[in-house]
């Protein structure tokens, strides 16, 4: 009953709309300008001009241009690099996202608990937040430097020869850990306010029914978080995708492209394509597709399997 | 999205998503190209051959009066109306940029014809993105850029060669190091003016070469002699491991490659290292390549040698050197890390080991020979600014390279003074006397001969070229074929080459 009110209301008033409509329009495009405008400068023109941009070669000035066409785009995006890039990125997200939403959510559950110092836990959980990504990197490559990082002479093997950033096999993880660190603040804190967002009545039915802890958490905690945790996860992988402070500071891409993403291809000092700003926006665009593609499905997919409460 | 469009996107997602259904295998610098080019299909499998170039020589040398000229007396007509102030984009950070500012404080405040306002961009590599993304009124008058963007800067048309001020003055440059002249000039006409040079060198514990029983005053010459010492090193329990060696683009892998040919009187890259017309192709796959990372390979295997990577921070290297379980002797590093070395050994960061322990020598080659390329940067004079900015940017430059400022520059900051006139001046000639090791780096640029080699290659994408060469000296470092390495980096070089090729402004 109540989710059929609005649609009759809005039937009712159907044929004063248009009008009302036509005379709003010139206020709502008046009040629209300021933020359309913003829009249009710096997100709308600079993208249109790279999915254009995508389609030439020019020398290194943005000079110059040669336009070859769509075709550009598919010929990138299945070229050697592309696709190694796009693996590396790939792998990367799923390192990062699954690791990173589990331990937010540990952590989280962890200090919900009306017990005296949680404060105190919950501040240096979310810590990261303030942790920038350069800080954070540099903070990792010298605990796992392999001559005088810590980290190197506590675990030895092959994080002292050649190093776990050194090695093909392990560079990718430990990129991964590191930006699981600097990313725990975030899922920490998006976690804690889901978990504070449960009805706590929910939990007493689940006692009072004889529920264990774990019970607890699987029945009422874990379905209840769902939005929480879908939202994290869009945000995640969408950091992962984008992640690039990481791969400069800590591997510049290697050893021998073991940790060349799309955005150290793209934009990276060592990526062969520094300075083709033909193949650069090409690269960029595909990548903004893939991440668009990426969200529409995870949102498209999972949400029907979300419990939104009421 | 209905159920049944999500059962066709995600299967038809998830077939790209494994990649390997989508890969063409081909490489994306040919993306765009209609075939791909046949030229690039078959490189340099006998480099030694000189085959038929994919661009012809162009016609040398290029005139100077097809350039932008330079008109000196421009500055004074125009200071008449008050000082000519001109914008100066350099790269330096640290210690440097201070000194940087010092010099240009100085400058300003001894005469009233000019004022330079110094913008720090951040690294060469910034320096080099926001000039070229930049249009001409955007660009600095003057810019300070490093040995590897000749080419690159040549291409964008957009520079004053200094030799038209050179001519236009009437300037003796007969004090300037020729080594270092020849670096900034090609096709015959002096681009830029060198102002901080630095080579690589030889960084050694004095203490471990004492305990092993080697003269702590003779490192190696030779990459023979590397070996020999390092299994000293070894096998006397001194050290770990004898020279640490990385494969950085900018060291290792990329800068020291082109060092280790000049040496072996080899060029890089065709048409003379691109000195004499643009470079279309690398030679660096060459026999002579080949046994020399052949060589360098068995430094690592049986030479007591340790390879530490890619070594993205730069420091990799020269922390091995500080490693307190498995240190290595010796390693190869830029001569303007001195400075910094010195500091940090000062701090204590070896233990038992002072900063008179630090020893450095000439960068060991095959065969011993003496001489190095130029590293470092150059000063480059933005056309289109006018005459007055142009003369007035040139008289800068001339104060910047005066025996006086470059003793001052020198002496403080470690690089080799581009004018030998610095030596007999103080601070530096007190510094080259009180510490010999910071005039190693000098004597390698006044021992080079001047030859076609020796010169270095000029290439427009050189710094990718670099990260190709690094690539194929990583894999043989670690174990890989040396004549597959270097064929594979010099195929996807000579692509890199003729991709810039294709869009050069005279095509």
């Amino acid at each position: 009953m109540t989710r059929r009110g609005p649609s009759r209301v809005s039937s009712h008033a159907h044929g004063r709309s248009h009008g009302r409509a036509r005379r709003d329009w010139g206020l709502a495009a008046a009040l629209l300008a300021p933020s359309l405008s913003i829009l249009g400068v710096f997100v709308l023109y600079p993208l249109g001009r790279a999915i254009l941009l995508g389609r030439q070669r020019c020398d290194p000035s943005g000079d110059n241009c040669r336009t070859n066409g769509w075709h550009q785009y598919v010929d990138v995006f299945r070229s050697r690099e592309f696709q190694q890039a796009f693996g590396v990125t790939f792998r990367f997200a799923l390192m990062t996202v699954p690791i990173g939403l589990v331990l937010g959510v540990a952590l989280a559950v962890l200090v919900d608990k009306q017990l005296r110092g949680m404060g105190a836990f919950r501040t240096i959980f979310s810590s990261t937040v303030a942790t920038s990504v350069a800080v954070a990197s540099l903070m990792w490559f010298f605990l796992l430097e392999p001559s005088v990082g810590v980290l190197a002479d506590w675990i030895g093997g092959t994080a002292k020869n050649p190093g776990l950033l050194h090695s093909e096999g392990t560079a990718l993880w430990a990129v991964a850990v590191s930006s699981i660190w600097a990313n725990l603040g975030f899922t920490f804190i998006v976690v804690t306010a889901g978990l504070q967002g449960i009805p706590a009545d929910l939990y007493e039915s689940a006692y009072v029914d004889g529920a264990s802890g774990w019970m607890r958490f699987s029945n009422v905690t874990f379905p209840m978080l769902g939005p929480t945790l879908l939202f994290a996860s869009v945000v995640l992988t969408g950091r992962a995708f984008q992640s690039y402070g990481e791969f400069d500071l800590l591997t510049g891409g290697g050893p021998n492209g073991s940790t060349t993403s799309l955005t150290y291809l793209i934009y990276g000092n060592n990526s062969l394509i520094k300075n083709d700003q033909g193949l650069q926006s090409a690269s960029a665009v595909l990548l903004f597709i893939v991440l668009l593609a990426l969200a529409l499905l995870q949102i498209r997919g999972v949400e029907k399997r979300v419990h939104y409460g009421n | 999205m209905s159920a049944l469009r999500l059962r066709i996107t995600m299967p038809a997602l998830a077939v790209c998503l494994g990649l390997a259904a989508c890969g063409s295998g081909q490489s994306i610098l040919q993306a765009g190209n209609e075939p791909p080019p046949p030229t690039t299909a078959a490189p340099s499998t006998l480099p030694g051959q000189t085959t038929v170039p994919t661009l012809p020589p162009t016609t040398l040398p290029r005139p100077i009066d097809s350039l932008p000229g330079c008109d000196v007396e421009a500055l004074d007509i125009a200071a008449a109306g008050g000082p000519v102030e001109i914008v100066f984009w350099h790269g330096l950070s640290n210690e440097l940029k201070r000194e940087l500012e010092r010099i240009t404080d100085e400058y300003n405040s001894s005469q009233d014809r000019v004022r330079v306002r110094l913008e720090a961009q951040g690294t060469y590599e910034d320096n080099i993105d926001k000039y070229l993304q930049s249009n001409t009124d955007n660009r600095p008058d003057l810019v300070q850029l490093p040995e590897y963007a000749v080419q690159l800067m040549i291409d964008t048309e957009s520079s004053v060669p200094v030799q038209a001020c050179m001519e236009d003055a009437g300037y003796a440059a007969a004090e300037l190091l020729p080594a270092a002249l020849t670096a900034y000039a090609s096709e015959s006409v002096q681009w830029a003016m060198p102002f901080n040079v630095s080579n690589p060198v030889l960084y050694y514990n004095r203490k471990v070469f004492r305990d092993a029983g080697l003269d702590d005053d003779k490192p190696p010459l030779t990459l023979a002699e590397v070996s020999a010492y390092g299994q000293q090193i070894q096998q006397t329990g001194a050290a770990s491991y004898g020279i640490s060696l990385d494969s950085a683009p900018d060291g290792g892998g990329g800068w020291f490659l082109e060092q280790w040919l000049a040496k072996e009187g080899e060029l890089y890259s065709d048409n003379d290292n691109g000195r004499s017309a643009p470079s279309t192709r690398v030679l660096f796959d060459g026999p002579t390549s080949v046994a020399l990372l052949t060589e360098l390979q068995q430094v690592v295997t049986t030479g007591g040698g340790v390879y530490v990577g890619e070594n993205p921070g730069g420091q990799d290297h020269l922390l091995k050197l500080a490693d307190a379980t498995t240190p290595a002797a010796m390693t190869i590093s830029t001569s303007a890390a001195l400075g910094p070395v010195l500091k940090f050994v000062e701090g204590g960061i070896i233990p038992g080991i002072g900063v008179e322990d630090i020893g450095i020598g000439p960068m060991p080659s095959p065969n011993g020979a003496p001489g190095a390329l130029i590293g470092g940067a150059s000063l480059w004079i933005t056309a289109g600014h006018g005459d007055a900015k142009a003369a007035a940017a040139w008289e800068f430059i001339t104060h910047l390279v005066s025996a006086a400022v470059q003793s001052q520059w020198a002496a403080a900051t470690g690089y080799v003074p581009v004018n030998s006139g610095a030596l007999a001046l103080d601070p530096l000639q007190s510094v080259y006397a009180d510490d010999p090791r910071f005039r190693v780096a000098y004597d390698q640029v006044a021992q080079a001969p001047d030859d076609p080699t020796f010169a270095g290659p000029v290439i427009g994408p050189l710094r990718e070229v670099r990260v190709t060469a690094a690539a194929a000296v990583g894999k043989i470092l670690s174990g890989g074929d040396p004549a597959t390495a270097l064929a594979d980096a010099a195929a996807l070089a000579t692509d890199l080459i003729a991709s810039y090729n294709a869009t050069r402004p005279s095509n």
